[in-house]
C-alpha cells in the first residue's frame, strides 16, 4: 500500500518542473513569474528570431551529430573485438570503457580543460567533440554489444559458406541484425551529448557555445522568459528523441539488465 | 596473427578516446602537486588551512549523504511499485525515463521557478494570503537538495527497478504463503535480493550529487558552495587552475572512496546471487 501511494506521488513529481517551465514559456510578461500573466508566443518569436540563439542551437545540433556517429562507431569496433574475436581480457577492456561513468563531472570538467589545453583545442569545436566522444562512450557500448551479442555468427558463415563476400556478408547480414542496437546507441548518445552542461561549460568559449549552457548561462544572469521558450523547444526535442526510442527499440531497453 | 591485428585497429579507436581520457586524470594529478618540477603540495596544505574550504567539504557530504538518502527513500518504493504494476507498465516507465533525458539545467530552472521569490510556491502563498512577503525558499540548502533529489532519482529508480523487474514475484508469494508477513518477506527475501540494484543506484547519485554543478549554483547561489561550484568559480572566476586541480583531486579521492567499496561490494553480491540461481 505504501509504495503505491510513494510511487504515485514521484511518477507525478518527476514531470512536473518540465511541465511547469513549458506553461511558463508562453508569458507575455517580460519577467518570469508562474502562474503566468497572460497568454502570448513572443518569446518563440524572440528565440527564432535571433541568430544567436540558433547558431548555438546549429552548433549543439552538429556536435551531438557527430560525436554520436563516432562513440557508436568506436564502440561498434570495439564490441566486435570484444564479442566475436572473443580477446583476451575482454570483460576488462569492457569495464574500462565504462571507465568515464564512475568519475564526478566536476572532476571530468577539469580533466578536460588540462586535455584539451595541452592540445591548444580550449574554446574550439574539436575540443567540445572530442570530449563528447569521450562522455558518450560509455552510453554507446551497451546496446552495440548487446546487439551483438544477440545476433548469430552462424548466418554470417552459412552466407560466407554460400559465396557471399566480406562486406556482402556484413552489409546483408550482419548490419540488418544489429541495426537496432546501432539506432538505439546514435539517439541515446545524441541525447547525452546534446543536453551535457557539467562538462562542457568549462570548454566553451568565445566563439564555440552550446544550447544547454547558454541556457545555463541566461539563467544564471538574467531571469527573462527567452530561457524558458528555449527550454521548451529541447523538451520538445527530447520527447521526440524518446518516441523515436521507444519506437525502434522499446522504452523498456533503460531498464534491462543484460 | 592476423587476426590479432584486426583486433587491435578494432579496438584502436575506443582506446584512443579512454586513453585521452586517463591520461588527462594522470595530468590533472600531477597539474595538482608539481610545481616548476618540484613536487609541492601546498595547494593541498591551502585547502586544509582554510575554514571556509573545510566547511565546503562538509557542506559538499551533507548535501551528497542528505540527496542520496531521500532517493533512496523514495526511489525504492517506486521502483518496487512499477515493478509490481499490472497494468501498462510503459506508460509508468515513460514517466522516468523521459525527465532522465530532459537536460539537468531545464529541470533545475524549472526549480527555480517553482521555488523562486516569484514562482509558483510563493506565488500561491501570498495569492491566499497565507503569507505577504516571499519566502526564501533557494539560495539554501532546502533547494539545492531539492533539485538535485529530483534531478537523479531517476537514476535510483532506473538501477533498482532493472533488479526488481528480474526477481520473481513469485519469491515474494511463497514466502508470504508460508507465514512472512509483508515487511518479514519484503526484508528476509527482496530486500538482499535487491541489494545489488540498491548499491548501483547509490554510488550513481552519490557520484552525481558531490560533483554536481549546475544544480547547486541555479539553486543555491554562488555563496554556499558545494566543491564543484567551488571549482567552477576557480576555473571561471579566478583562473587559478592548480588550484581547481587541486579541489578536483580531492574531489575524486572523497568519491572514490566510496564509490570503489561499494562497487566491488555489488560485483561480489551480483556473482554469488547469480551464482546460487537456477538458470
Amino acid at each position: 500500500m505504501i509504495p503505491r501511494y510513494i510511487g504515485i506521488a514521484v511518477l507525478l513529481f518527476l514531470p512536473m518542473p518540465i511541465l511547469i517551465v513549458v506553461l511558463s514559456s508562453f508569458t507575455s510578461a517580460g519577467y518570469l513569474s508562474f502562474p503566468i500573466k497572460g497568454l502570448s508566443l513572443r518569446w518563440y518569436a524572440e528565440f527564432l528570431g535571433s541568430a544567436d540563439w540558433l547558431r548555438v542551437l546549429g552548433t549543439s545540433a552538429l556536435l551531438a551529430l557527430i560525436g554520436a556517429v563516432v562513440s557508436t562507431g568506436a564502440c561498434f569496433a570495439a564490441a566486435w573485438a570484444v564479442v566475436r574475436h572473443k580477446i583476451r581480457f575482454g570483460a576488462t577492456y569492457e569495464t574500462i570503457l565504462l571507465a568515464p561513468l564512475i568519475f564526478p563531472h566536476a572532476a571530468i570538467g577539469v580533466i578536460m580543460i588540462v586535455t584539451l589545453s595541452s592540445l591548444g583545442w580550449l574554446g574550439t569545436f574539436s575540443g567540445l567533440v572530442l570530449v563528447h566522444c569521450i562522455l558518450t562512450i560509455p552510453y554507446a557500448y551497451r546496446p552495440v554489444a548487446a546487439a551483438l551479442r544477440k545476433s548469430d555468427a552462424a548466418l554470417e558463415e552459412a552466407a560466407a559458406s554460400l559465396g557471399a563476400r566480406p562486406w556482402r556478408t556484413f552489409w546483408m547480414v550482419t548490419l540488418p541484425a544489429v541495426r537496432p542496437g546501432l539506432v538505439t546507441s546514435l539517439l541515446f548518445t545524441f541525447i547525452i551529448s546534446f543536453d551535457e552542461v557539467t562538462v562542457t561549460l568549462f570548454l566553451v568559449g568565445p566563439f564555440v557555445m552550446t544550447l544547454p549552457v547558454q541556457v545555463f548561462s541566461e539563467v544564471l544572469e538574467s531571469a527573462s522568459p527567452i530561457i524558458a521558450a528555449v527550454s521548451a523547444a529541447l523538451v520538445l526535442f527530447t520527447s521526440a528523441m524518446v518516441f523515436i526510442l521507444d519506437r525502434v527499440i522499446g522504452i523498456q531497453f533503460f531498464v534491462e539488465r543484460d | 596473427m592476423a587476426r590479432t591485428l584486426r583486433s587491435a585497429l578494432l579496438l584502436a579507436p575506443s582506446a584512443i578516446l579512454i586513453g585521452i581520457f586517463l591520461i588527462g586524470l594522470v595530468r590533472l594529478i600531477a597539474s595538482s602537486v608539481l610545481i616548476d618540477g618540484q613536487i609541492d603540495l601546498h595547494h593541498y596544505v591551502d585547502i586544509m588551512n582554510r575554514p571556509d574550504y573545510i566547511a565546503m567539504l562538509g557542506r559538499t557530504l551533507r548535501t551528497a549523504a542528505l540527496t542520496t538518502f531521500f532517493c533512496l527513500l523514495l526511489g525504492y518504493p517506486t521502483a518496487y511499485y512499477v515493478a509490481r504494476y499490472q497494468g501498462n507498465r510503459n506508460i509508468l516507465l515513460l514517466l522516468i525515463i523521459f525527465p532522465w533525458l530532459v537536460s539537468i539545467v531545464v529541470r533545475s530552472y524549472g526549480w527555480v521557478v517553482i521555488l523562486g521569490p516569484r514562482g509558483l510556491v510563493n506565488g500561491f502563498l501570498m495569492w491566499t494570503g497565507m503569507a505577504d512577503r516571499p519566502f526564501k525558499l533557494m539560495y539554501n540548502d532546502f533547494g539545492v537538495v531539492m533539485g538535485l533529489v529530483h534531478v537523479l532519482l531517476p537514476f535510483m529508480i532506473i538501477a533498482i527497478l532493472s533488479v526488481l523487474m528480474q526477481i520473481s514475484r513469485n519469491l515474494e508469494e511463497a514466502s508470504m504463503s508460508l507465514g512472512g508477513r509483508p515487511f518479514y518477506s519484503f526484508r528476509t527475501v527482496l530486500l538482499p535480493l535487491s541489494l545489488p540494484g540498491i548499491l548501483t543506484g547509490v554510488t550513481l547519485v552519490y557520484l552525481m550529487s558531490t560533483g554536481a554543478i549546475v544544480t547547486p549554483l541555479l539553486l543555491g547561489g554562488l555563496g554556499d558552495t558545494m566543491i564543484g561550484t567551488e571549482i567552477f568559480q576557480e576555473v571561471m572566476h579566478f583562473f587559478d587552475y592548480p588550484k581547481a586541480a587541486a579541489l578536483a583531486t580531492v574531489l575524486l579521492v572523497t568519491a572514490m572512496a566510496v564509490v570503489l567499496p561499494l562497487q566491488v561490494l555489488e560485483r561480489w553480491l551480483s556473482k554469488r546471487l547469480t551464482d546460487g540461481a537456477p538458470s
